[in-house]
């Protein structure tokens, strides 16, 4: 018996790249100036490469989950970030096992892997703040060339065309292609069928794509988008917009405060590999 | 003033908005010119519709008023553009725009921003006009899509995606605004809300409002004058009245004219062509001054008890979205619908009132959240998909999403090759020859013109030999001929298929084609009748936001009962010519 489901499901997939490449949660740094938001992915992003001190990194491993958390991070891309990380850890062990190493060696393997862990987890909640027009802008301020920040932005645009073309494929595909006559061990037969229709669905998606955008570059050019490349007036207009208050400074600050707080604690009480 | 401002500025005062001279234009590569020796002026302030079929240069010759051609076109280009007083060589496509504005037929394609004031800000913000914020803000108001400013532009309906694109070259206040067949994606009341628009556009800030268009009545109704183009040059470019006055002329390029015009020509064929129904109302009023008695004969044999075999039927059907906030929106509820063998079924009912979902929920694609679906007698749930692909056959409202493979031949070959059809190679010769297609069955898809893909799409379908056929708009975007013939095309498979539901907004294919009319309103099936008791029952029709076709308005308006559903039918129950000699078809 089939029903509708809400949760796991084509549908629920794609409203949640939706939620989270159009910021719709809101969440705490959703409310910052874009580039202070990039700017504070840069810090969490750089520091934990500057240290093998296991509570440092377990410290800032704790502030990015708590902008996660605060960040309101949807279930999809977290489920993913979980099951990553589990089968890292998985097979952290494993290759450690494997290739006769000690404990030193897994501890070692565990520290790179805590590191990705917090670097991606800061990238999951700046990513997630920052919707397609304030990325862009925020790129625009930081001297990205005008293609990058328009691509950015434009990307974004087609995003829910291309999930809604590429869903409307796959359906042709699952009502027009020849039944399974059975399923195969393992199902190995449904994932080849599935398999070759995600590669089949490429061939229209991209041609039904390209056909679109004939109509985007030509209004582009009608709308003075290469005349802005040229005239800095544009620019200046959509940066007035961008404006970092007292709140945007004490975010940075409570950050940078967070990560001094580790080091200093991370000094005091160094665990396992404290000595480096 | 800016840089720009000063650039482009308004021009000389007195120069026309519009102004061509041995015009000629050939695309890079292509063996023949697609304008060829064109003159045409167009006044400041006018309304003017370019009309004429499909390949005779109408959008080309507008490319070339906001310099799209030559500068981003660059084919051969002769003679001379003037738009405002500025020859179009000479200025930029950026700063023409500022003169200029278009509006394309995929409209959906020209937002590039992902919210609406971003999209209506962008002209001003990339020109650096210190005014932007003014502009953009105007423009909104303008076009009342102020309410709409921080939504993102994929959430919009596909009327207010067509405003937005409209605020937006509005924002660089052009003297002229060029809008590319507004009618071709839009329902009916949606598109007479465009040309409402236009039409405001025109009167308050004197703009000249050029449109291209297939559907003449549209064109008698809001333009002010007529460009007839064919063969790459305008053949004339008359005062609306006189053009339609020419109405035979225009038939022979394509546009058949306007049904009150008929009408009108076929009770006497001297008198100056009405331009509305109200005109044709009150001139025929003044000419049959007798109430209309109801004319028996013309009865027809409405409401018979469906006696046919069930083919599939819905009961209790509720089935919904949800949004991106998280919110469930539900599109049927408790809907409960028996479909028989025999019948042609037109679903209708404004947009988002659950006609796509109901089809869906018959492919077996979706299947409902409570209730339950049968076609054939087979649950719904109990089947996978491509199972129940053996008895219906789902074609979408746009063609190209149906072609999987790189040619025709291959798209309709699909479905029976893969259930192991020994004959596929027959059928698939046998069904591209009945649609007309044996030419082309080695081209992609893609590269066929719109009538073209349709009736390829209907090739698809047929080869997959279904008993329930569903279609989405079928004839939308199809110039007045390619809908005929998919019309005709549909009339032709009543044999083979054995129940057909069109879920559409074109009520004259509802009139022409139809036996059974479903509105859906409200989740639910709000009425279920004939297209004389859909047409009669005005109230519903307003609720719902359909416009019956101007013959069965004009009907109404004298009184005929019950409703004229074509041209021949109304003139000869007014007591003219008999329908026979009218003319086959509204």
């Amino acid at each position: 018996m089939r029903r509708e489901r809400d949760r796991l499901s084509v549908e629920w997939v794609k409203l949640e790249l939706l939620r989270t490449a159009y910021a719709t949660r809101g969440g705490l740094l959703a409310g910052r100036d874009p580039r202070v938001v990039i700017g504070w992915y840069l810090i969490l992003a750089v520091v934990p490469w500057f240290t093998h001190n296991v509570t440092v990194l377990a410290g800032l491993f704790v502030v990015c989950a708590a902008a996660v958390v605060l960040s309101r991070v949807g279930p999809l891309i977290l489920g993913l970030f979980v099951i990553g990380f589990v089968l890292e850890g998985l097979y952290v062990l494993f290759a450690a096992w494997l290739f006769g190493g000690d404990a030193s060696t897994v501890l070692a393997m565990a520290e790179f892997t805590l590191k990705l862990a917090t670097v991606s987890l800061a990238s999951m909640a700046a990513f997630v703040s920052l919707d397609p027009e304030k990325l862009s802008d925020a790129l625009l301020s930081l001297h990205a060339p005008a293609m990058v920040s328009f691509g950015v932005s434009y990307g974004y645009r087609m995003l829910p065309v291309l999930m809604e073309e590429f869903h409307t494929v796959v359906d042709g595909h699952r009502l027009r292609a020849a039944p399974l006559a059975s399923k195969g061990f393992l199902g190995w037969r449904v994932a080849v069928r599935t398999a070759t229709t995600l590669v089949a669905a490429f061939y229209p998606l991209m041609l039904n794509t390209a056909k679109r955008t004939r109509t985007t570059v030509e209004a582009l050019e009608t709308r003075g988008f290469t005349y802005a490349a040229e005239h800095p007036d544009g620019r200046r207009i959509r940066l007035a917009a961008l404006r970092a208050d007292r709140w945007d400074a004490l975010f940075l600050g409570a950050t940078l405060a967070l990560v001094a707080v580790c080091f200093t604690v991370g000094r005091a009480f160094p665990l396992l590999g404290g000595a480096v | 003033m800016t840089s720009t401002e000063a650039a482009t500025g308004p021009g000389p005062a007195d120069a026309p908005a519009v102004e061509v001279s041995d015009l000629a234009f050939r695309y890079p590569g292509a063996d023949h010119d697609t304008l060829r020796g064109v003159d045409l002026r167009i006044e400041r302030g006018d309304f003017v519709a370019v009309v004429g079929g499909n390949g005779s240069g109408k959008t080309t010759l507008c490319k070339t008023f906001n310099g799209l051609v030559p500068h981003y076109w660059s084919g051969t280009f002769e003679g001379r553009v003037r738009v405002l007083g500025r020859d179009t060589r000479e200025v930029s496509v950026g700063a023409l725009s500022h003169l200029v504005g278009y509006v394309y037929q995929d409209f959906g394609n020209q937002l590039v921003r992902p919210t609406v004031r971003d999209e209506v800000a962008f002209g001003p913000v990339n020109f650096g006009l210190p005014d932007h914020r003014e502009r953009t803000d105007e423009a909104m108001e303008l076009l009342g899509v102020a309410h709409l400013a921080d939504r993102f532009t994929w959430q919009l309906s596909g009327g207010q995606q067509h405003l937005v694109a409209l605020a937006s070259v509005m924002a660089l206040r052009p003297g002229v605004v060029v809008v590319d067949e507004p009618v071709a994606e839009l329902d009916p009341a949606r598109a007479a809300r465009i040309y409402e628009v236009l039409e405001d556009l025109n009167r308050r800030l004197g703009t000249t409002v050029v449109v291209i268009e297939h559907h003449a009545e549209y064109v008698a109704r809001y333009a002010r004058s007529v460009v007839l183009m064919a063969d790459g040059a305008p053949v004339w470019h008359l005062p609306t009245r006189a053009a339609m006055d020419r109405a035979e002329e225009l038939e022979r390029h394509g546009i058949p004219a306007p049904q009150v015009v008929r009408v009108a020509r076929g009770l006497d064929p001297a008198a100056p062509p009405p331009l509305t129904v109200t005109e044709a109302a009150d001139r025929l009023r003044s000419r049959h001054p007798h109430a209309l008695p109801p004319d028996r004969r013309a009865v027809r044999v409405a409401g018979s008890e469906p006696t046919g075999e069930t083919v599939a039927e819905l009961a209790g059907v509720r089935h919904g979205y949800r949004g991106v906030g998280g919110d469930l929106s539900v599109v049927l509820d408790g809907l409960d619908l028996t479909l028989r063998d025999g019948e042609r079924v037109a679903l209708v009912g404004g947009n988002g009132a659950g006609k796509s979902t109901l089809l869906r929920l018959l492919t077996g694609l979706k299947v409902p959240r409570e209730g339950t679906v049968r076609v054939g007698g087979t649950d719904t749930r109990t089947v996978r998909p491509n199972a129940l692909a053996d008895r219906v056959c789902h074609l979408y409202q746009r063609p190209e999403q149906m072609f999987l493979k790189d040619s025709v031949y291959e798209d309709v070959a699909m479905f029976p090759r893969g259930r192991g059809r020994t004959d596929t190679d027959t059928l698939v010769a046998e069904v591209l020859d009945r649609v007309g297609l044996s030419g082309l069955a080695g081209r992609d898809g893609r590269l066929l013109s719109g009538g073209q893909q349709r009736r390829a799409t209907l090739a698809v379908g047929l080869a997959t030999s279904p008993a329930l056929l569903l279609l989405d708009e079928p004839t939308s975007s199809l110039d007045t001929a390619s809908r005929d013939a998919v019309i005709a095309m549909l009339d032709a498979l009543s044999g083979t298929i054995r129940c057909t539901v069109v879920a559409t907004h074109d009520m004259h294919l509802v009139a022409e084609w139809a036996g059974r009319v479903l509105v859906l309103d409200g989740g639910r099936v709000a009425a279920d009748t004939d297209p004389a008791g859909l047409f009669a029952d005005t109230a519903l029709m307003e609720s719902v936001g359909l416009v019956a076709p101007e013959v069965t308005r004009l009907g109404l308006a004298l009184g005929v009962e019950p409703p004229p559903l074509s041209v021949p039918e109304l003139v000869s129950r007014l007591g003219g010519i008999p329908a026979e000699e009218v003319g086959e078809r509204a």
